[in-house]
């Protein structure tokens, strides 16, 4: 597997501090980067879990007609053009005429003129070839075809019912609302519950033995209520429950079975709102769906994020507030991993793709009682140059120099190094802005730094030196290095909490002055500049399991 | 085994792209009667006769990528109306009329077709034995499953599947060079 990186959104937990990354449920809390929305009004990340949903719009997604909200409910919340699902493999059909009527003439013509069509007119599946004819649903005419449909639909046993239902309870309902304006919360209670209410009476008159639930018994407080419940009469159904199951009929059909196929499979019969057939030969042809476009607000200021076009062909965003236009995307990578791929690739060329996905992984594997480095490719999405700092996050407290060690004994058996000084990320540009002298001016002093303070850490941590600091810079791209120090007796993922923050600042910086902030203690001084705002998020870095293997065939040295 | 000695036969009116790989002994657009129409085949088509020979009927259109190869001694017989789709690959011994092996499907040797069949986009038909698909059987799917087609339908397109052999062959030769048989 792949090293991956996700990024926290502490919308799940109280304290802002990310969960132990090795605790399953702290996947919960970690997405990655373009799930992630960022809200400018509230300064934060916000994901999928915690943004407010609306609906902005319904469009079906086969013709893309917008409906409006109006009629979706009229119309079940399927297309009522002439969109349809194949029974059988979930295609898209296709009205057709029928054929000429056949004789040998025409079979011996060379081309029969078919552009005048024949009713009757049927739906075809031009994937699996099933069509309408054979449940005995052709049209006159080629149009308006969902309506016809929805005729059917609208006359089945179980829709009558479900009208009469809403009818009947309608009354109640209604009734219901106006008063739920009291602040009584029993009444609030009980009233909430119609379909409860019916669900549990009905369930009382078919099945004998099971009593009445009633939530007025149990709560005795609401007893005045009871007096308004006896307004509203039972309700008589007019389905038999006893043949809408049918079972003498399924028993006989699955004694005839020949192919198991004669059964409609589990994915024919769910996307149909009421009873499905039992057998394949007896299913109908389905509207499609609709699907929506959905907007989606920030939790607490309300402001919203993301904004669809109103125009089912449009693909575009009015507002589009992505976590991925505000923070640095970081990519991880294992460069003694791509070095064995790439071994691999150049020396094994005849194996099988299953075969070589095998290897890879083997190669890229992290192998106890190593050490690797892994690479963070930083991108810098805003227009302006970027200083980030990284740290190793330990919850709750914040990761100082003194007690690093004992914690990380006790909360993780692997060492993680990452280089401490701030390291710069150059400004988002058009790709034909770039030129090559800004390359080269950034790597000399920055690079030199970092690499020497971190080297310094380095000698008096393990005894010898790793390059632990800025790999690579160019355009608006930062790659620093880390290392990852696996013990022999370690286990389980590599896997662990990593802050970053960077400061940013709105005006266009001086070139003279984006020299000088590499070194750590004048970005510390440029922090409390007025301009420059600093921004923190927690992300997980996830290198991959460690493997127990002995061999230290494939750990390339870097 | 013997080098595969290449014999082509071309029926006069059939449209075969010069730049089409064919080996072994092939005859293609060899129809009964003579009111059909031409057989198309596309360029970087491959028709095989690794072992047998190779007959092909008329009105067929083979498409682009399309491979058919012959396995076997005996003469592998297409017949005619068929569409072979882009990429797909049939080695089946028979092959009826008016049959259609969509895109990427791939059809082994050990099954004959009949006619009126489908088999679907990307469908791998591998029977473990001998089979022969009964006529209007519709192979689709991921899983390769099976159903019989109600025929409904099947002169709307065997109509289209003429008026696109007939556009083919009106557009085919003005932008290739076509191949001609050895005898014809």
């Amino acid at each position: 597997m792949a090293p991956k990186i996700e990024y926290y959104c502490p919308c799940l937990s109280e304290s802002p501090h990310p969960p132990p990354p090795n605790r399953p449920s702290s996947s919960y809390s970690f997405h990655p980067l373009h799930n992630l929305f960022f809200c400018e009004e509230c300064d934060a990340v916000r994901c999928n879990r915690c943004v407010s949903v609306e609906v902005s719009g319904y469009y079906c997604p086969n013709c893309l007609f917008e409906v409006p909200s109006a009629s979706v409910r009229a119309e079940k919340n399927r297309c009522a053009r002439n969109c349809f699902l194949c029974p059988n493999c979930r295609n898209t059909l296709t009205v057709v005429p029928s054929d000429p009527p056949e004789d040998v003439d025409s079979r011996m013509s060379p081309i029969v003129s078919t552009t005048l069509g024949e009713p009757p007119f049927f739906l075809y599946c031009n994937h699996c070839r099933w069509d309408s004819a054979e449940v005995g649903i052709t049209f006159e005419k080629p149009t308006g075809l969902a309506a016809q449909l929805q005729k059917f639909e609208d006359s089945a046993p179980e829709a009558l019912e479900f009208e009469r239902l809403k009818e009947h309870f309608e009354p109640f309902l209604r009734a219901s609302s106006s008063s739920s304006a009291l602040p009584s919360a029993s009444s609030h209670h009980v009233h909430t519950n119609p379909i409860t209410a019916a669900a549990s009476s009905a369930l009382a008159r078919d099945i004998p033995g099971v009593g009445k639930y009633n939530p007025l018994s149990r709560s005795r407080v609401g007893r005045e209520k009871g007096a308004h419940r006896q307004e509203y009469p039972d309700y008589k159904s007019r389905v038999e429950v006893g043949t809408a199951l049918s079972g003498e009929a399924d028993v006989e059909f699955l004694r005839h079975l020949e192919t198991v196929s004669q059964v409609a499979a589990l994915e024919q019969r769910w996307t149909n709102s009421w009873v499905s057939p039992l057998s394949a030969s007896d299913l109908k042809p389905l509207r499609i769906p609709l699907q929506s476009k959905k907007s989606k607000r920030c939790p607490s200021c309300r402001h919203i994020l993301i904004k669809p076009e109103q125009k089912a062909q449009s693909v575009r965003f009015k507002i589009k507030l992505v976590a991925a236009n505000y923070l640095p995307a970081i990519a991880v990578t294992l460069p003694h991993a791509q070095a064995a791929i790439e071994m691999l690739k150049r020396t094994s060329k005849t194996t099988s793709a299953a075969a070589q996905a095998e290897e890879q992984q083997a190669a890229g594997a992290l192998i106890a009682g190593h050490s690797y480095s892994f690479h963070l490719a930083f991108t810098n999405p805003l227009y302006d140059p970027i200083q980030v700092r990284l740290a190793k996050a330990i919850a709750p407290a914040q990761t100082a120099e003194g007690d690093e060690a004992a914690e990380r004994a006790r909360r993780s058996t692997f060492q993680i190094q990452l280089p401490s000084a701030a390291f710069p990320v150059g400004a988002f540009a058009e790709a034909w802005e770039y030129d090559d002298e800004d390359e080269a001016m950034f790597l000399d002093d920055d690079g030199m730094e970092v690499v020497e303070a971190r080297g310094k850490k380095g000698k008096d941590g393990r005894g010898k030196t790793r390059s632990v600091g800025i790999v690579e810079k160019r355009a608006n791209v930062t790659i620093v290095s880390g290392e990852v120090l696996i013990p022999k007796e370690a286990r389980g993922d590599v896997k662990f909490n990593m802050l970053v923050s960077y400061t940013y600042r709105s005006d266009d910086p001086e070139p003279s002055e984006e020299a000088q902030t590499g070194t750590p203690s004048r970005s510390h001084g440029a922090n409390k500049g007025p301009e420059m705002k600093n921004f923190s998020f927690y992300t997980v870095v996830d290198l991959g399991s460690i493997m127990y293997r002995e061999e230290p065939k494939l750990t390339a040295d870097l | 085994m013997p080098p595969i000695r290449d014999k082509f036969t071309i029926h006069s009116k059939a449209v075969v792209c010069q730049d089409v790989e064919l080996k072994g002994d092939i005859t293609i657009g060899a129809g009964k009667s003579s009111l059909h129409l031409r057989t198309i085949v596309h360029p970087k088509a491959t028709i095989f006769a690794i072992a047998g020979p190779i007959v092909i009927g008329s009105g067929c259109i083979i498409e682009e990528g399309a491979i058919i190869v012959n396995r076997r001694k005996e003469v592998m017989r297409i017949g005619d109306d068929n569409l072979f789709e882009i990429g797909c690959r049939v080695e089946s011994p028979t092959v009826g009329n008016c049959n259609t092996i969509c895109t990427r499907a791939r059809v082994h040797h050990t099954l004959r077709i009949s006619s009126y069949c489908v088999v679907g986009a990307g469908v791998l038909v591998v029977p473990t034995e001998d089979e022969m698909l009964d006529e209007y059987t519709v192979i689709y799917g991921p899983a390769a499953e099976r159903r019989v087609w109600s025929g409904r339908g099947k002169v709307q397109e065997m109509d289209l599947r003429r008026k696109h052999a007939e556009y083919l062959r009106e557009m085919l030769p003005k932008f290739n060079r076509l191949r001609r048989g050895d005898g014809a």
